[in-house]
């Protein structure tokens, strides 16, 4: 138990000077592996087990034992129990047993004034009843579904907080979190959840005005969702970055850029860090990158790691990069190479952990002996 | 006449005023069949200037999608005036995303694009079975069958479509294209289908190519 409390004191002390912007001892390595990959690994069945949590405990564990991680590499964002009680249209699983978020436009262009006018009223009142089918009833019915629906989602996350604390424990994981809070840029939440990818892009060209005042009235709501009740040394805020490689320069200047920076401005002064997955391609948004509050986690999936490492690697804190379908193509020797080559750009002067460039999804989205060796390969060679 | 050039143009900008007005105004002088399918011709030419800037990275994919529905509205303020024969289609497309993947923003600006182009497309919508896409193949015999999707297990199901239609006998009566984020030339190969994009522009060049 000591040997695991010391390995665990370690690690966190790799995370915490990376993240302070220290060198630390070695490069760490954070894999993540999602439910549905971790139950596929695991030989279960995934409708099964995404709607019976205790079968998680020997799914996850298994992905413990197996790959090296100093982080805890696993986590349910999401299950289906919720979605279903509330008659989710935004988060449904398809006849393989995926949880997807299909397009949805749970507001209509109509809908704009009001929203800027109460963002929260206008959400509670027209959006939800149009995303949740359980919620489009009268007030009463409407209250049991809400009840029974939060029920299941704390039942459910608090049965995962405490299976995460227990595998950390077991395994001598770095005590941080990344992901103490979840919240999205306010040009993200309009698009993915509120009007639709194909509602935005059309409203960017024929409500711009609208768009922007909309925006802003929803960065107050995104700063409280992004704030957990409390912030521990080094905890930080996720935030899944999605809309800005689709947008040209200029719209993404407008609509994008700036209630995104406040929200990450806000989140800081309130002590917290924002741990961001810059999805797709950012290349062309770099020096935006930098004005971001210093120490700001990136999960970088596309680009070129060099330009990134010269233009944000003094500043930030950078991870990512390494292709997930190099693992599933790629010789062991290959991955290996890579991950060498990654780590010669990226690793120089800190600020970096290693990562994936995006979780792998599927079991067979990988080769998992390569994923393993690349991981062992970094956790024994990358050392200052 | 309407001013042809100056449709192109203003499509290729996705001057949605500009372009709808031009349109009213033409509608307005009643023309004939054959004037009406310049002024389509015209805004295809348009859509054919906003592939190549997504090309040239001047446009991007919400661009894309709003051109989508610029050409639909250009085509419903024509309908009146289009006639009975419409215009011939260059060719015809089955379409879908594949079984397990729920995703249609790729899907759908391919499709309109694909329209813009003159294709007929039938778009069996999302999570769509391998028996799904052989019996519309069945149906309407298309050219092409354009297979869609965004997660890495889509490419599963792609293979078992295109095994299904070798299976029903149909596979050497059309040309296959996929899309969407996880294909490459590898799982293109694997998959057994012609060609594979990640960029509906370039997507609709291969069809054009095939159709001849």
């Amino acid at each position: 138990m000591t040997d695991v409390a010391a390995l665990a004191r370690e690690r966190t002390q790799l995370f915490h000077d990376v993240l302070d912007g220290k060198i630390p001892k070695r490069v760490p390595v954070f894999a993540s592996f999602p439910v549905e990959f971790c139950i596929q690994y695991a030989g279960k069945d995934l409708v099964e087990v995404q709607w019976n949590h205790e079968m998680l405990e020997e799914v996850f564990d298994k992905v413990c034992r197996d790959f090296y991680s100093d982080m805890l590499p696993v986590n349910a964002f999401r299950l289906p129990s919720f979605y279903k009680l509330l008659g989710a249209r935004n988060f449904v699983m398809s006849s393989g047993g995926f949880l997807q978020h299909p397009e949805v436009e749970g507001m209509a262009p109509e809908d704009y004034d009001d929203f800027i006018a109460s963002p929260y009223n206008c959400i509670v009142e027209k959006i939800l009843p149009r995303i949740y089918s359980e919620l489009n009833t009268d007030l009463n019915t409407k209250a049991i579904a809400f009840a029974k629906a939060f029920k299941a989602f704390y039942d459910e996350m608090g049965y995962l907080g405490m299976l995460y604390g227990k595998l950390t424990q077991k395994y001598g994981y770095a005590v941080v979190n990344l992901f103490a809070g979840f919240t999205e840029a306010p040009f993200d939440f309009m698009s993915d959840q509120l009007r639709g990818f194909k509602g935005i892009s059309i409203d960017v060209r024929r409500i711009p005005e609208k768009v922007e005042a909309a925006v802003e009235a929803a960065l107050p709501l995104l700063i409280k969702a992004g704030t957990p009740p409390v912030v521990n040394k080094n905890d930080s805020t996720f935030i899944p970055l999605h809309m800005a490689p689709y947008l040209r320069g200029k719209d993404f200047e407008r609509f994008y850029w700036p209630t995104f920076k406040k929200l990450v401005e806000a989140l800081a002064e309130r002590g917290l860090s924002s741990y961001l997955f810059v999805e797709q391609d950012w290349m062309r948004y770099l020096d935006y990158l930098y004005e971001l509050p210093e120490n700001t986690r990136m999960r970088f999936e596309y680009g070129d790691p060099k330009l990134v490492k010269e233009k944000l690697g003094k500043k930030h804190i950078i991870s990512g990069f390494y292709p997930v379908s190099l693992l599933k193509t790629g010789t062991k020797q290959q991955c290996i190479d890579k991950a060498k080559e990654l780590l010669g750009i990226l690793a120089p002067g800190g600020r970096y952990f290693f990562d994936f460039d995006k979780v792998p999804v599927t079991l067979d989205s990988i080769n998992v002996d390569n994923a393993r060796a690349v991981l062992e390969y970094v956790a024994a060679n990358a050392d200052y | 006449m309407a001013d042809l050039q100056a449709l192109t143009q203003a499509v290729g900008e996705l001057d949605e005023e500009k372009v709808l007005g031009l349109l009213r105004e033409f509608v307005a002088t009643n023309p004939g069949v054959e004037e009406t399918q310049q002024v389509v011709n015209a805004c295809q030419q348009g859509m054919a200037i906003v592939g190549d800037l997504f090309e040239k990275n001047e446009y991007f994919v919400g661009d894309l999608i709003f051109a989508g529905e610029l050409l639909t509205a250009a085509i419903d303020i024509l309908k009146p005036v289009l006639g009975g024969g419409s215009s011939e289609k260059v060719g015809s497309i089955v379409l879908g995303t594949v079984e397990g993947d729920l995703h249609d923003i790729g899907k759908n600006i391919f499709k309109s694009m694909a329209e813009a182009a003159g294709f007929e497309v039938y778009d069996l919508g999302i999570d769509v079975p391998a028996g799904a896409f052989v019996e519309k193949v069945k149906e309407v015999k298309p050219q092409i069958v354009g297979m869609s999707g965004v997660l890495t297990l889509a490419l599963d199901s792609m293979k078992k479509t295109v095994d299904a239609l070798k299976e029903a006998g149909l596979r050497d009566h059309v040309k296959i294209i996929i899309g969407g984020n996880p294909v490459t030339e590898d799982a293109c190969r694997q998959i057994g289908a012609d060609r594979f994009t990640t960029n509906a522009a370039e997507g609709v060049k291969i069809c054009q190519g095939w159709v001849k």
